[in-house]
């Protein structure tokens, strides 16, 4: 449902003109992507906060060239990337600090028909694919996140991290390597 | 970037996408049910918060354990924390001890408070000193403050006063002579003649005079009277030995035995002070002075201090002012005294004159 509010044709100012619709619309997405990124709620929270009243201060410099949803990730990308810059011993001592929310991942249950079996190993799953994106650099994790979480094809990815095409392959590739590494034989 | 190796990425990113195609997309969902759990909580139901907030003060209001839960129960597990202590949290110490300075101990000296006390105490010295040595402060205190002469330490001076005088009836004066030594106790008149060449005890003549008192000394072997011009020996005309015109065992015309003329001892009629063997003056009858009108009116008030002379007969001779009040209370004073009846001073069982200071008061009641 939001892949294809992602990939909205009706791209332009007039997007903007509703700004409650607009942060009503896409800020479960950025949220979520703030989430993955940073791993702190409060944090997330802030830079989501961030990402909103940049867009509304830039707002007349949005000349429709991408969709709405793409230039707000686009933002939230750079503030990513400067949270990262400036905070990058605290952000990373926080991580380690709490690196998986245990609550959270023993609330999360799949698929209720599975076997407690099929449960737990998809939770060993999740768990090692999520301290393998914990280590990612910052790139290679914004690429994994945008194109695995948020379902962005690669033009769409290229666009938010301002990088070609070949590059958030690249990155793709190496990211992926990595979490397949961490995950063992098991594919 | 090369793009022969960029296609062979872009292959190879779809490879390992197909192959970790489960893990990726559990990972997926977990990240949506995750963000949409915490977004549940923010944004979707607001009042939850503070719902929540109140349960948790409330639970953290009540009490841990029922206050009626029975004692046992509490000691158990009292028992139980001492013997396997519940692994606590480690305390997280944000606050970091600051070092400060000592505040109780022994302070070092204040070099400011001691250089203000210096100043201080140097500075109400100098004020005194300038203010005692100012003539109108010394002036205004001398008003004030009534200096009290020293008690009459001058150097014992023996009176001269006094005399004494004998003879033996002789038809002719006394003679020349030296007198005999002096000494605070007679045991025999002098004698220029003497009457009794052989006797039994003999006891050097001497008369009865203050010692110290500068006698006149007369170049002779006999005893006589120094003033005489006569050189045959004679005791004098007086009586009761002795020598001289007087009476009672002296050199001279008076009487006792003393030199010169006066009487009871001394020379010239000497005065004794209290004290050696002379007892002192008794009052025996006092009359109050009188204020002088002025000073009644000032207000003025003090100690008279009078040098008088006790007769024989108890009476306040010669008196004269040693310090004085001044505004008429010298003379009320005098004339106070002069009413005065004493017991007079005794020597050796006689009367003598005896002088003596008398401190007149004068208070304003």
């Amino acid at each position: 449902m939001e892949g294809s509010l992602v990939s909205d044709p009706a791209p332009g100012a007039g997007d903007l003109q509703d700004f409650d619709a607009l942060v009503r619309l896409h800020r479960p997405r950025i949220f979520r992507f703030m989430l993955a990124s940073l791993r702190d709620r409060e944090s997330a929270e802030n830079l989501t906060q961030d990402c909103f009243v940049r867009a509304y201060q830039a707002r007349e410099q949005f000349r429709g060239a991408a969709s709405a949803g793409t230039w707000l990730m686009q933002i939230a990308a750079n503030l990513i990337r400067d949270h990262e810059g400036s905070n990058r011993l605290k952000f990373w001592r926080r991580t380690l600090r709490h690196d998986l929310d245990p609550a959270d991942l023993g609330n999360w249950i799949p698929d209720q028909r599975q076997s407690p079996e099929a449960v737990a190993l998809a939770r060993e799953q999740v768990t090692a694919v999520w301290s393998a994106v914990a280590r990612l650099p910052e790139r290679q994790r914004t690429v994994f996140l945008l194109r695995f979480v948020e379902d962005m094809d690669l033009l769409e990815i290229a666009a938010v991290t301002n990088m070609k095409e070949g590059t958030v392959k690249t990155h793709l590739f190496r990211a992926l390597q990595t979490v397949r590494a961490r995950l063992g034989g098991k594919s | 970037m090369n793009p022969r190796r960029s296609n062979q990425h872009s292959s190879d990113w779809r490879a390992e996408a197909a192959r970790l195609e489960t893990p990726l997309s559990l990972f997926r969902g977990f990240v949506r049910h995750w963000s949409s759990q915490h977004r549940m909580g923010y944004e979707e139901n607001p009042m939850n918060t503070a719902i929540e907030y109140a349960d948790y003060h409330l639970a953290r209001l009540l009490p841990l354990t029922p206050l009626d839960a029975p004692w046992y129960r509490g000691f158990f597990r009292n028992v139980c924390d001492a013997i396997h202590a519940p692994q606590l949290p480690l305390l997280e110490v944000s606050s970091r001890p600051v070092e400060v300075k000592s505040i109780w101990g022994i302070y070092p000296r204040q070099k400011r408070s001691w250089a203000f006390s210096l100043a201080l105490q140097s500075l109400a010295v100098v004020v005194l000193f300038a203010a005692v040595s100012s003539p109108t402060v010394r002036h205004a205190a001398r008003e004030v403050f009534q200096l009290q002469v020293p008690i009459h330490i001058s150097p014992y001076k023996p009176a001269v006063q006094g005399g004494g005088g004998g003879g033996d009836r002789s038809t002719i004066a006394a003679s020349q002579g030296k007198l005999p030594k002096p000494a605070l106790k007679q045991f025999t008149p002098p004698a220029a003649v003497v009457r009794n060449p052989d006797p039994k005890l003999t006891i050097d003549p001497s008369i009865l005079v203050p010692p110290d008192v500068p006698l006149p000394q007369v170049a002779s072997n006999n005893y006589g009277d120094p003033f005489s011009k006569l050189l045959t020996p004679s005791n004098g005309t007086g009586s009761g030995s002795g020598i001289g015109t007087g009476a009672n065992g002296g050199v001279g015309p008076g009487t006792g035995p003393g030199v010169g003329l006066g009487s009871d001892g001394g020379i010239g009629g000497a005065v004794f002070r209290a004290g050696a063997g002379v007892s002192a003056p008794a009052l025996l009858y006092k009359v109050e002075p009188e204020y002088s009108e002025e000073a009644r009116k000032a207000k003025y008030q003090g100690v008279v201090v009078l040098t008088v002379i006790v007769d024989t007969a108890g009476r306040v001779t010669n008196p004269r002012v040693v310090r004085s009040l001044g505004l008429g209370l010298d003379e009320k004073a005098i004339e106070a005294v002069k009413k005065w009846k004493f017991r007079p001073g005794y020597k050796d069982g006689r009367p003598v004159l005896v002088s003596a200071e008398i401190e007149v008061s004068f208070r304003l009641l």
